[in-house]
């Protein structure tokens, strides 16, 4: 991987307990491109996503150790803010799970958060995340309804776009079509295209074809370690690894 | 799933190998008929080119619906990408067995000259060159086909010799000049035969390692 990186880790172990989840890992993830990480259930990538914006400090008894740099920034150095690192790093997850709030206020939450008071700035900022995330043209009547009157997919999106209104950097998504109809997953697969000529997008997918149509990079992850990460078209026509190649064409997982 | 995948793509190997080695036996065949001027071996090779024909439908189809409903990937999606030019080779192999199948005809009037010069060698180093690149196909094995490059490089001086050879007597006589003219058209098959060996062999290695190569 040559191209510029935006999130680097080296050397990453984390235990949930005694339990050692992550293994040494080491990846860089390159600047406005989809990466995604594949592998078996329990392999630790959405483990390895969370280390990304520190939600696994939510958890208790969990240990991290190494290095994970956002921009040349340790995101574990005491001068990083965890507010001002999730704001850079946004989460979309795999269940839709807007506010019990109209679809604007879903949107305007975070740039109000982040202390956005002026109403016009507001609703510029609403509109063009809805946009962004492609369901603006489908909500655009009815912003003040509740979200969760939304389809699925379309809260789905309604997520992505809340994401989107804080400015972030970086997208993590944590299976974000696991439960969609294929026609709510195309969308979000258009969608993932586009948002990275901004963002630099991170996917966890257990579907491989999936990770195969969106990613430009993929990491394949094996029982906490970090096996081979690569351009996905390689990856994906001849591994260099056996055991992803076994992965990849349904040996075993 | 993987598993009942798995199986079919067995199955397409092993259709596969049976079209190869019909592809073979047409040319190998054909070649004998020549040097035997035997018109009856001959029309059992043109005989044979519907069914070479059916079998590539019938495989390259297999492949189709096996990337369809399976999406392959790595070694699997190879092995399907291999055995399409797979087919495509044999089935001009195949061919080129019936093309000099329709000579003997023609040639079976008179004596041959100079004993078919340098043809049935020619053929021999061929069909060994094939069988190499289907023992390879069928093995994961690359060693037989590890130094095909240069048997190629012997196949195209044969070719090249032959043609002068031919020119020679055609000078001499122009009576030969229709013979003649049909022993460099099955030089010309023949190594041609040799070239889709070597795609076979190409085909096979990007199989097995996932890398291109050239070999010519």
């Amino acid at each position: 991987m040559s191209e510029s990186a935006i999130i680097t880790t080296n050397n990453v172990n984390l235990w949930y307990n005694e339990k050692h989840a992550l293994e040494s890992v080491s990846i860089r993830v390159p600047k406005n491109r989809v990466t995604a990480l594949i592998g078996p259930s329990g392999c630790g990538k959405s483990t390895l996503l969370r280390c990304f914006n520190r939600l696994n400090d939510l958890i208790d008894h969990v240990k991290i150790t190494g290095e994970i740099m956002l921009d040349d920034e340790n995101i574990h150095a005491p001068s990083t803010d965890v507010v001002t690192l999730r704001k850079k790093v946004g989460m979309v997850f795999q269940k839709p799970n807007p506010f019990p709030k109209t679809i604007y206020e879903n949107v305007a939450y975070g740039p109000r958060v982040h202390g956005v008071r002026d109403k016009a700035e507001l609703d510029r900022i609403v509109e063009e995340s809805l946009r962004h995330a492609a369901i603006w043209d489908e909500v655009k009547e009815r912003l003040n309804d509740s979200a969760l009157g939304l389809s699925g997919g379309q809260q789905q999106r309604l997520c992505i776009a809340r994401t989107l209104a804080v400015e972030p950097e970086v997208i993590l998504m944590d299976e974000p079509c696991s439960s969609l109809d294929p026609i709510a997953t195309a969308k979000i697969e258009n969608l993932i295209e586009r948002l990275k000529e901004d963002y630099t997008v991170i996917i966890v997918t257990h579907n491989m074809q999936q990770a195969a149509r969106v990613s430009d990079y993929t990491g394949f992850m094996y029982i906490g370690k970090l096996i081979e990460c690569g351009k996905t078209r390689q990856i994906f026509e001849h591994p260099k690894e056996e055991l992803t190649e076994n992965y990849i064409t349904g040996r075993f997982g | 799933m993987a598993e009942k995948f798995h199986t079919e793509l067995k199955k397409l190997k092993a259709d596969t190998l049976k079209m190869a080695q019909l592809g073979r036996f047409m040319l190998r065949t054909a070649v004998d008929a020549l040097i035997r001027q035997d018109k009856e071996l001959a029309a059992s090779v043109v005989a044979k080119k519907d069914e070479i024909h059916d079998m590539e439908v019938r495989i390259e189809e297999h492949c189709y619906q096996l990337i369809a409903l399976n999406q392959p990937m790595a070694k699997d999606m190879r092995i399907i990408a291999c055995t399409l030019k797979v087919i495509t080779a044999s089935l001009r192999i195949g061919r080129y067995g019936k093309s000099i199948a329709n000579t003997v005809v023609d040639l079976s009037s008179k004596p041959h000259i100079a004993n078919l010069m340098s043809i049935p060698h020619m053929a021999d180093l061929v069909i060994d060159m094939i069988d190499d690149a289907i023992a390879a196909y069928e093995s994961d094995d690359l060693r037989p086909i590890e130094d095909l490059s240069s048997r190629d490089d012997t196949i195209d001086a044969l070719r090249h010799s032959i043609f002068r050879e031919g020119i020679t007597y055609m000078m001499e006589d122009p009576k030969n000049i229709s013979r003649c003219t049909h022993y460099i058209m099955v030089a010309r098959y023949l190594e041609r035969c040799a070239d889709h060996a070597c795609k076979i062999a190409e085909n096979v290695q990007y199989m097995e390692t996932g890398e291109r190569v050239e070999i010519h």
